[in-house]
C-alpha cells in the first residue's frame, strides 16, 4: 500500500515535471519485464490467490520468496541504466539478505507487531511463527541484522498502521525516482537542453 | 448503437503505442514493488 503510493506520487511528479518543462512524459525503458511477472508468481500463490493464500508450508513459502527476489535482482541488472533502479536494487538486496538470514521470512519483533495486531491474537502466536504472509515473529536478540528488518512504523494515530523495513524505504524511493525522472538519465536531460539552445 | 460503436472505434485509435507502454511499465513497477518489498500490516490477522 505505502509502496503503491510511492508509485502514484512518482507518476504525478513525473507528469508535473513534464508539464512545467513543456514536453511529453516518457516511459522509462524497462527491459526483460517478463522476469518481474515470473518472479511475482510464487508470491501471488503464497500471498494473494485466495485458494492458496497462507496454505503453503513454511519451506515452500520461504523458497518462493527467495526465488522471487533473485529473479527481481536479475531484472535490476538488466535495467541498471534506468534512473532509480540502483535504489530499487539496494532495497531489494537489503530485504533479501535479512530474509535469507532469518529463515526465509522478514523478521518482525513482538513490540512492532503489537502495533498491528490485537494483543490477544499476538499472544497466541509463538516466537518463530509466521506473522502475516512474509513476516516471522522474532525477538530482536534472535534476529540477524535486526536493523534491516520490519522495524519502522508510521506515527501513532496514523490511520493505516504498517511495519516496514529500511529496504522498503529504498524501494519506495527508487520507484518514485524511476517515474519522476521520466526515464531519462541526467546526461540525456543535459543533451536535450543543449539541443534546445 | 452504430454511433456508440463509432465512438468506441475513435477511442481505440487514440490509444497509441505509448499509452500501452505506460500501462505495461506501471504494471511491471507495481509487481516489482509488491514482490521486492515486505511491509506487514497484519492483513491476515484481526487488526488492533
Amino acid at each position: 500500500m505505502i509502496l503503491l503510493v510511492a508509485i502514484l506520487a512518482g507518476l504525478a511528479a513525473g507528469l508535473f515535471l513534464a508539464l512545467i518543462q513543456k514536453r511529453s512524459w516518457t516511459v522509462p525503458p524497462l527491459k526483460q519485464a517478463w522476469l518481474v511477472v515470473v518472479a511475482f508468481i510464487p508470491q501471488f500463490i503464497n500471498s494473494y490467490l485466495p485458494a492458496t493464500r497462507g496454505r503453503l508450508s513454511n519451506d515452500w513459502a520461504a523458497a518462493g520468496l527467495i526465488f522471487s527476489q533473485i529473479l527481481l535482482l536479475v531484472f535490476c541488472w538488466f535495467n541498471r541504466q534506468v534512473p532509480g533502479v540502483w535504489l530499487l536494487a539496494l532495497g531489494l538486496v537489503c530485504n533479501m539478505v535479512v530474509i535469507a538470514l532469518n529463515g526465509g521470512f522478514m523478521p518482525i519483533s513482538p513490540q512492532t507487531a503489537g502495533r498491528l495486531a490485537a494483543p490477544d491474537i499476538l499472544a497466541r502466536i509463538p516466537i518463530g511463527e509466521r506473522f502475516g504472509y512474509k513476516d516471522i515473529l522474532l525477538l530482536p536478540d534472535q534476529t540477524r541484522l535486526a536493523w534491516l528488518s520490519d522495524i519502522l512504523l508510521p506515527p501513532r494515530g496514523f490511520p493505516y498502521q504498517v511495519a516496514f523495513s529500511p529496504g522498503d524505504v529504498c524501494i519506495a524511493a527508487g520507484a518514485f525516482w524511476c517515474l519522476a525522472s521520466q526515464g531519462k538519465t541526467p546526461d540525456t536531460n543535459r543533451s536535450e537542453r543543449l539541443k534546445g539552445t | 448503437m452504430k454511433n456508440q460503436l463509432a465512438k468506441l472505434f475513435m477511442l481505440s485509435q487514440k490509444v497509441n503505442r505509448q499509452h500501452i507502454q505506460v500501462v505495461f511499465m506501471l504494471l511491471t513497477l507495481v509487481l516489482f514493488v509488491l514482490g521486492a518489498s515486505a511491509p506487514d500490516d497484519a492483513g491476515v490477522l484481526p487488526r488492533r
